[in-house]
């Protein structure tokens, strides 16, 4: 059986690829049955991210792959093939793809996936995509990857079609394929100085390059990183990622919340195997600019989040947050960092998908003046004039079960984003806040990412209950929209996943700490890519 | 003792049963009611079980990990400190579940009401019983969580909403300083472990991290407790209904806030800050809360400040740092839980049975409800401090404290005399609040004619007036034991000589009682009469907290338009130049830190023909760039002369497969984009001539162009710095070797890519079918411009011959157009496919191979098209584009799968050579397999794509009708589909 | 040959970049196609410059010495046929765009000036 499972790490890949290719086979009238094959598709993923996450952990042996199992595609040797790894860091990401991509999924089932044809199969190879984004450990192979889920992307922001998508997806496009392009030089420089595409073999090269090749190599490392930057949606690059997000259909920015993510994850990996402390002053100035860039996102995103008046672009600006503060925690690194950046980055993630979900089933119950309402202005009354105010009802209005659900829901969420109990937010909040406290010295920049994780907080605070107290409290006329079980329930599965990190926050933590400390030694990748077995003699 | 895993119960049950009864019936009050009065007695017995171990000053602890790698374990810890305000929590709770049963009106669905009640309830006593910093944290924000949603509880009306949202946003703000502050704490100690915390007193406040602590700490317990000048969300709490006033603001939520004060006060008090900070404070929040309350109408309103002044009556006296002064915190903060809740009870009443609470419409009730006027009378005694009732000892032992010299600043001789003024304030609205309720002649106006309330819902009230009576004529008996252990557990060996005692004789803080008691009585006589008519307290009436925080929360977010509008577009150009001028700078400032240097290769000698064909292609790029905008055709024209220029220069650079395949995607592009053409609006000639273009559109081009030339530039320098370098002994070599002994192939490119990294391949054709799908997706809402839907002037004018002949009919002319080109391209059609299947069989060891023979083969395709028209083809031939892409990935996955069955990993190949007769040896390499499916992915997708924008045409006379789909639109997409 | 190549590519680039951040959408689009033929001249350039040695081996071991490096070649089929397929996607998604919208201004309206 060992035989077949080692095959598992590949799985995330080609079995979404294998079942949108079947799909294609059936025409549009099909649906039940598409839908049957994406759901079982998702939830399988959701088992084998598990089972890989638990292979490398150590718990659990797949065929005669070490702990962090590497695959070598085509059985050719370790630099020259492409090779997947599927380590700590990867089976995570994998995991949380997984479980956002399975909900999200579900949640379209209430009628999304219907408004335009192909939505199962595009869905399922941005899944892919991903996926293969996390495995893979080789940058051109990267590359590919990325063009597969942002063509699937762009294949879902426009699912739907109407005037605000095709608009944002124009810039979402012209501005993607530029990137692409860069990517393209900055591999191509690195490949012309190392003379390597594998991950491993260059972390391995890098300090044997001449000088003299230095600016050569930097210069592509540095545009290199400019593309993954685009894509984790760092300020002054990001403008289009809040508009695109919010005109995309609410379960395709669900999943989008875990794109951002890949540019973290890549600049996470490649950072930590690329400059490790003996790789000089250049990683001290790449780690200077992603938290100085990391701080400035984060800003941008605060304010954005103050001043927009739609949920839908808080949630947008809420991931700019996010990965604003996950660059400036890279940034400042440290293994303790790291293991409670990575904490963040799945509750964050998690909790990003939540909201996009709900938003909509909330909007619909609200009336639309709501919705327009924005802020509350100024009001000019006294100090507490209670009994004059008068001609106030004490008696309770009964709230629905559709609002009282969806107000859980909402209030949830907004505990999530802003870092209060009892959900994961909190935990990841004050993991980061005392990772920071941990060294000896604690230096400004420290103290800067502190306050502004919690002005964000605060702000997010501000912006979410302003926004709940108008679609949920005020007393609307009209009866609630019906609310679906199909979209209660992925709302609901994320949030408890949340409520999950938040009580197992023991084990998590441990996980996250091993993953961090894997990271911080790169010799154990490149041992792992380079031990990665081949299976018996290749045939000819 | 009891097992310290019950104290897990006591924290539980309140959780459990807010769950339980958020799931009854909406109209189940007296279910609700019943449930929370069990839930809230059962942890009132369960924590009498831990009297006994707490009153011999063992501190019980039970510790349940949970995240022991960041120090934050499930802590609980009881100590004699911890177990009175438990009981206050618990005992007050009952109170207040069995006041609320009959407060709420029957029509309200109360369920709701309790399951809130008792959430709030558990996190108060999570916040009591945790042992962990960190927890208290937890617990601390989550009462802010359900203090708002209890005072929003009747969110129909604007109050409500508006002070719980005030409520929540200050109190949680408080709540997050805390957070660092006791972060930072825990960074001194090294623990959140609350016994290490307290055992570091020293190191605590001598470390350079104690002032930043100090103040965090602070401002997130003066949040919570209503200090000046944080003060301004209680009185708008109000808005909650009155069972929610009487605990919120008597024995929990403000006292959160206390708590923690006290809990470390023996590790951050003591200090000169802590005085002047907590002391003001204290004495500020004292006398504004007193003096606010003397002036309001509104009975809540009234003890809401009265609250807030006690608030800083505790708080001062923590302030002073005397371990006395500490003692009459805790008492105090006992007495005013007691006497507070009832007089907010006796206000609901009051409020219940009259229907309003204005002090202005309210007089003589004596004579309609006797019992209740009573007990609000000995409750506002108490709280007013009239001897023999509990507020007047406490009272006494704050003026006693006030008395004492603590630091030599002025406050030592002010202190006194203000808190008498306080005393005298408190006397004074005391007795404004029971003259004015229950005394003079009968009410008019009334909304109801008042009477008494029910026995049930007096019996709280009266419960809680009993205890004021007994502990304040034998406290020894009643409080003491209760209050000496509190003390203990807190101030341990510190603890000083106190007595409980009625009588001291005659003393100074004696004396100054009877100051403020005949004080607060005259000044009353003299103005109480104005009140009525003033509207808002003088001084302080200035200062408007809520107006303030409105107008700070509205700039905040005004401000945060500004700025965002100031630092955001958008604008695609801006966005791209960012992103432009960012890469630049990435890409120059290694170069510029680290130095240019050329390589030590010396160049290759300039073929001429190759410079003259780049001076064509670089003219044909600018020529491009500048006809982009009016001649399109033009612009296309030279794009693909540069196109050309780059396949030949592939093929010199001995790339044939590049050149090939460049080729051959270039046709194909051109295609696309001439099919595109029609669909772009027509173009007006310039918008400006160029004499008279403005200022800022000259800068921008400028700027545009400064960019496009520094990034050309760079691209130009790194490509020279590269290739006059060596190349570094790479992968490629092992290619190379291995190509033909284990790829089978001779075409290293084509081996590589359908072997060696096939991967990428099997990624890039997925590519392709996602675009060709999403093409085919777009293309099929399409709605072309209005203007563009006019069939093009060419027809226009062939139909106009055909209408003008009449021997040939409507668009024949169209039809025979061009006719001869037409039969030769059909002729061509078998041939070109010939070759596009040559071109893949052939691929693995010369120029060719799966994607070069699926693009020519939909080449030969559209020819077709191109010839007869997309209906006539269509007729003939039924291509299904979207099938073809199926079974092309079906087939690259099926290939690289098919490994596994050997036991090898996924996309391993097997070679080897079929010899056949005629065509002689062709690769039977299980690589052509994947290089079929390539073949069909890219035949597909091509096809697709083009006969998608192809159809466009002929829909346009359906799209003028209705803008969606038309039959001939639907049928073709069935084609497609 | 080398400064020829270099300079083709820089001139390429620049094109491609003013077209880039031209207002309407065609240019974009022709930009981005320039600019893709500068990147795949460019990763070719990266595997240094060999005139006619075409990586066609023969059937013994080969000597890498005598032919062209074959990988930034196989990157650059890779590449061509994704900038094809997204090329072919944008410009299909600014025909809609343009048919919604009633523009082919890239920020599907007409920027005041």
């Amino acid at each position: 059986m060992t035989g077949w499972m080692q095959h598992f790490i590949i799985a995330p890949i080609v079995l979404p690829m294998a079942v949108s290719a079947v799909m294609l086979a059936f025409n549009e009238r099909r649906r039940a049955l598409k839908r049957v094959l994406s759901l079982i598709t998702m939830a399988g993923l959701v088992v084998i991210a598990a089972l890989l996450l638990w292979q490398a952990d150590g718990r659990l042996a797949i065929g005669d792959t070490g702990p962090a199992g590497a695959y070598l595609l085509g059985n050719w040797p370790a630099p020259f093939g492409i090779v997947l790894v599927a380590d700590r860091l990867a089976a995570l990401m994998l995991l949380v793809t997984s479980v956002l991509g399975f909900t999200a999924l579900f949640y379209a089932l209430a009628r999304w996936d219907r408004s335009g044809p192909r939505f199962h199969v595009l869905f399922l190879l941005l899944v892919a995509g991903v996926n293969g984004a996390f495995l893979t450990g080789d940058i051109f192979n990267l590359f590919v990857f990325f063009e597969v889920l942002l063509a699937a992307s762009y294949g879902l922001i426009l699912h739907g079609s109407g005037s605000e998508r095709t608009k944002a997806s124009l810039h979402y496009i012209t501005i993607n394929i530029a990137t692409s392009l860069l990517f393209l030089i900055g591999v191509a420089i690195i490949y012309a100085v190392t003379g390597t595409l594998n991950m491993a073999d260059l972390a391995s090269r890098i300090p044997t390059v001449p000088a003299s090749d230095l600016m050569l190599l930097e210069a592509g490392a540095a545009i290199l990183g400019v593309a993954f930057l685009v894509k984790s949606g760092i300020w002054p690059l990001s403008f289009w990622l809040p508009r695109t997000y919010a005109a995309a259909a609410p379960p395709v920015a669900a999943i989008f919340a875990i794109m951002t993510k890949v540019g973290i994850y890549i600049v996470l990996r490649l950072t930590s195997l690329m400059f490790d402390d003996t790789s000089g002053d250049a990683a001290g100035f790449a780690d200077q600019w992603l938290i100085w860039a990391g701080f400035a996102t984060m800003l941008f995103g605060t304010l954005g989040i103050l001043a927009t008046r739609s949920l839908t672009h808080v949630a947008g600006h809420y991931v700019l947050v996010s990965s604003g503060t996950l660059l400036a925690a890279i940034g400042l690194g440290g293994q303790a960092l790291t293991a409670a950046l990575l904490f963040y980055l799945v509750s964050s993630t998690l909790a990003v998908g939540a909201l996009y979900l709900i938003i909509e089933p909330v909007e619909r119950n609200a009336d639309e003046e709501d919705i327009i309402a924005g802020i509350a202005e100024p009001v000019f009354d006294d100090e507490y004039t209670g009994a004059v105010v008068g001609e106030e009802t004490e008696i309770g209005v009964v709230i629905p079960g559709t609002i009282a659900i969806l107000g859980g829901g909402f209030i949830f969420c907004t505990l999530l984003l802003a870092g209060l109990p009892p959900l994961s937010g909190f935990i990841a909040k004050f993991a980061i806040i005392d990772a920071l406290f941990d060294d000896a010295i604690i230096e400004p920049a420290a103290w800067i990412l502190i306050a502004l994780i919690i002005l964000s907080g605060l702000a997010t605070l501000i912006a979410m209950t302003r926004a709940g107290i108008d679609l949920l409290w005020t007393p609307g006329e009209d009866s609630p929209a019906r609310l679906s079980v199909i979209e209660v329930a992925p709302i609901g599965v994320l949030l408890a996943a949340c409520l999950a990190l938040m009580v197992g926050a023991g084990p998590l933590y441990r996980y996250m700490e091993a993953t961090a400390a894997a990271l911080a030694d790169r010799s154990s990748y490149i041992d792992t890519v380079r031990s990665a077995p081949r299976a018996g003699e290749n045939p000819l | 003792m009891a097992d310290a895993r019950l104290a897990l119960l006591i924290l539980a049950l309140p959780f459990l049963g807010s769950l339980v009864a958020a799931f009854l019936p909406a109209r189940a009050r007296n279910w609700a009611s019943i449930l929370a009065g069990a839930v809230t007695l059962g942890a009132l017995a369960l924590l009498f079980g831990f009297y006994r171990a707490v009153s011999n000053g063992i501190t019980v602890r039970y510790i349940e990990p949970w995240l022991p790698s960041l120090g934050l374990d499930f802590t609980f810890r009881i100590t004699g400190f911890s177990w009175l305000f438990a009981l206050l929590i618990l005992g007050i709770g009952a109170l207040v579940v069995l006041y609320a049963r009959y407060y709420m009106s029957p029509k309200d669905p109360v369920p709701r009401f309790f399951s809130f009640l008792l959430a709030f309830m558990g996190s108060m006593l999570g916040i009591v019983l945790s042992g962990n910093l960190l927890q208290i944290v937890f617990f601390w924000e989550l009462t802010s969580l359900f203090s708002f949603l209890l005072i929003g509880y009747w969110h129909h009306n604007q109050s409500a909403r508006d002070g719980a949202r005030m409520a929540l946003i200050t109190t949680a703000a408080g709540g997050v300083c805390l957070l660092i502050g006791f972060l930072l704490l825990g960074r001194i100690v090294g623990s959140y472990d609350l016994d290490t915390v307290l055992l570091a007193g020293d190191l605590i406040r001598t470390h350079d991290l104690y002032l930043p602590t100090l103040i965090l700490v602070l401002i997130g317990a003066f949040t919570k407790s209503a200090q000046f000048p944080f003060h301004f969300w209680l009185p708008h709490a109000m808005s909650a209904p009155t069972p929610v006033s009487a605990y919120l603001h008597s024995a929990t939520m403000v006292k959160a806030g206390i708590y923690v004060l006290i809990l470390l006060w023996p590790v951050l008090a003591g200090t000169g800050t802590w005085y002047l900070i907590v002391t003001t404070t204290g004495l500020t929040t004292l006398l504004v809360g007193a003096w606010a309350a003397i002036f309001q109408h509104d009975l809540k309103g009234l003890l809401a400040y009265s609250t807030i002044s006690h608030l800083g009556l505790i708080t001062l006296l923590l302030g002073l740092g005397s371990p006395l002064a500490a003692v009459a915190a805790i008492f105090h903060t006992v007495n005013h839980a007691t006497f507070k809740a009832s007089l907010f009870m006796a206000a609901g009443i009051i409020d219940h049975e009259t229907g309003t609470r204005d002090l202005r419409k309210l007089s003589g009730l004596v004579h309609y409800m006797p019992v209740t006027a009573t007990l609000a009378m000995v409750a506002a005694a108490a709280m007013a401090g009239v001897p023999l009732l509990n507020g007047f000892l406490s009272k006494e032992m704050f003026l006693a404290e006030a008395l004492e010299a603590h630091s030599g600043t002025f406050l030592d001789w002010a202190l006194p005399m203000l808190a008498t003024l306080a005393s005298m304030f408190s006397v004074f609205y005391s007795l404004r609040f029971i003259h004015q309720a229950f005394f003079g002649p009968p009410p008019t106006e009334l909304p109801r004619t008042p009477h008494e309330a029910p026995h049930w819902m007096r019996l709280p009230v009266e419960i809680l007036v009993l205890l004021c009576i007994l502990v304040g004529t034998i406290p020894a008996l009643t409080i003491g034991p209760f209050l000496d252990m509190a003390v203990q557990s807190v101030l341990g060996s510190r603890t000083p000589a106190y007595s409980l005692a009625v009588w001291h004789g005659f003393t100074l803080p004696l004396l100054m009682s009877a100051i403020a008691l005949v004080g607060g009585v005259t000044f009353y006589r003299l103005f109480g009469g104005r009140l009525n008519a003033m509207t808002n307290p003088p001084i302080i009436g200035r200062l408007k907290g809520r107006r303030t925080f409105e107008v700070v929360l509205a700039a905040l977010i005004d401000g945060a338009r500004a700025a965002y509008r100031l630092v955001s577009t958008s604008r695609q150009q801006v966005q791209l130049r960012l992103l432009v001028v960012t890469a630049i700078a990435a890409g120059s400032l290694p170069i510029l830190s680290l130095g240019y240097s050329f390589g030590t290769l010396g160049p290759t000698l300039i073929d001429p023909v190759f410079a003259v064909l780049w001076l064509l292609g670089s003219a044909a790029a600018i020529g491009a760039a500048i006809q982009a905008k009016f001649h399109r055709l033009a612009a296309l024209a030279m794009v693909g002369v540069a196109g050309l220029s780059t396949c030949i220069s592939f093929i010199w650079l001995s790339a044939p497969d590049l050149g090939l395949t460049q080729l051959l995607v270039e046709i194909v592009t051109l295609v696309l984009l001439l099919l595109g053409l029609r669909w772009l609006p027509q173009r007006f000639p310039e918008f400006w001539r160029d004499d008279q273009v403005p200022f800022q559109v000259r800068v921008r081009r400028g700027g545009d162009l400064m960019l496009a030339l520094m990034g050309g530039g760079g691209v130009a320098a790194i490509a020279y710095a590269i290739m006059t370098r060596p190349a570094p002994s790479g992968i490629s070599e092992y290619f190379m070797q291995r190509a033909y002994p284990s790829g089978g192939g001779t075409n290293v490119v084509n081996v590589i890519l359908v072997d060696f990294r096939s991967f990428d391949t099997l990624g890039e054709i997925t590519v392709l079918a996602i675009v060709a799908l999403t093409v085919f997706t777009l293309l099929r809402r399409f709605r072309p411009a209005a203007e563009s839907i006019e069939i093009p002037d060419q027809q226009k004018v062939q139909n106009a011959f055909d209408d003008a002949h009449d021997d040939n009919a409507f668009g024949d002319t169209a039809e025979h157009y061009l006719l001869v080109p037409r039969v030769i391209m059909e002729w061509l059609f078998p041939f070109i496919l010939t070759c596009a299947l040559y071109l893949l069989a052939r691929g693995h060891n010369l120029p060719g191979g799966g994607f070069a023979g699926g693009v020519t083969a939909s080449i030969a395709i559209i020819l077709l098209y191109m010839a007869n028209g997309t209906r006539s083809v269509e007729a003939r031939l039924h291509v299904q584009p979207v099938r073809w892409i199926a079974a092309g990935l079906l087939c690259a996955v099926a290939t690289g799968a098919a490994a596994w069955f050997f036991g090898y990993p996924f996309l391993t190949t097997h070679s080897s050579y079929l010899d056949l007769p005629i065509i002689g040896e062709i690769p039977i390499a299980s690589a052509l397999l994947f290089d079929i499916g390539v073949f069909a992915v890219v035949v597909g997708t091509t096809v697709l794509i083009l006969i998608a924008l192809a159809h466009q045409s002929i829909r346009t006379p359906a799209a003028r009708r209705s803008a969606t789909s038309s039959p001939v639109d639907s049928d073709s997409q069935e084609r497609c589909a | 040959m080398e400064v020829v190549l270099a300079l083709a590519i820089g001139l390429l680039t620049a094109s491609g970049l003013w077209l880039l951040f031209r207002p309407r959408t065609f240019q974009v689009v022709l930009g981005l196609s320039l600019l893709s033929y500068a990147v795949n001249l460019f990763i070719v350039a990266a595997g240094r410059l060999r005139l006619d040695a075409p990586p066609i081996v023969g059937k013994e071991v080969a000597d890498p010495a005598l032919y062209a490096d074959p990988v930034p070649q196989a990157l650059v089929l890779t590449a061509i046929v994704i900038s094809f397929a997204t090329t072919a996607l944008l410009l299909v998604v600014l025909l809609a765009s343009r048919g919604l919208t009633g523009t082919d201004h890239v920020d599907g309206e007409e920027d005041d000036q």
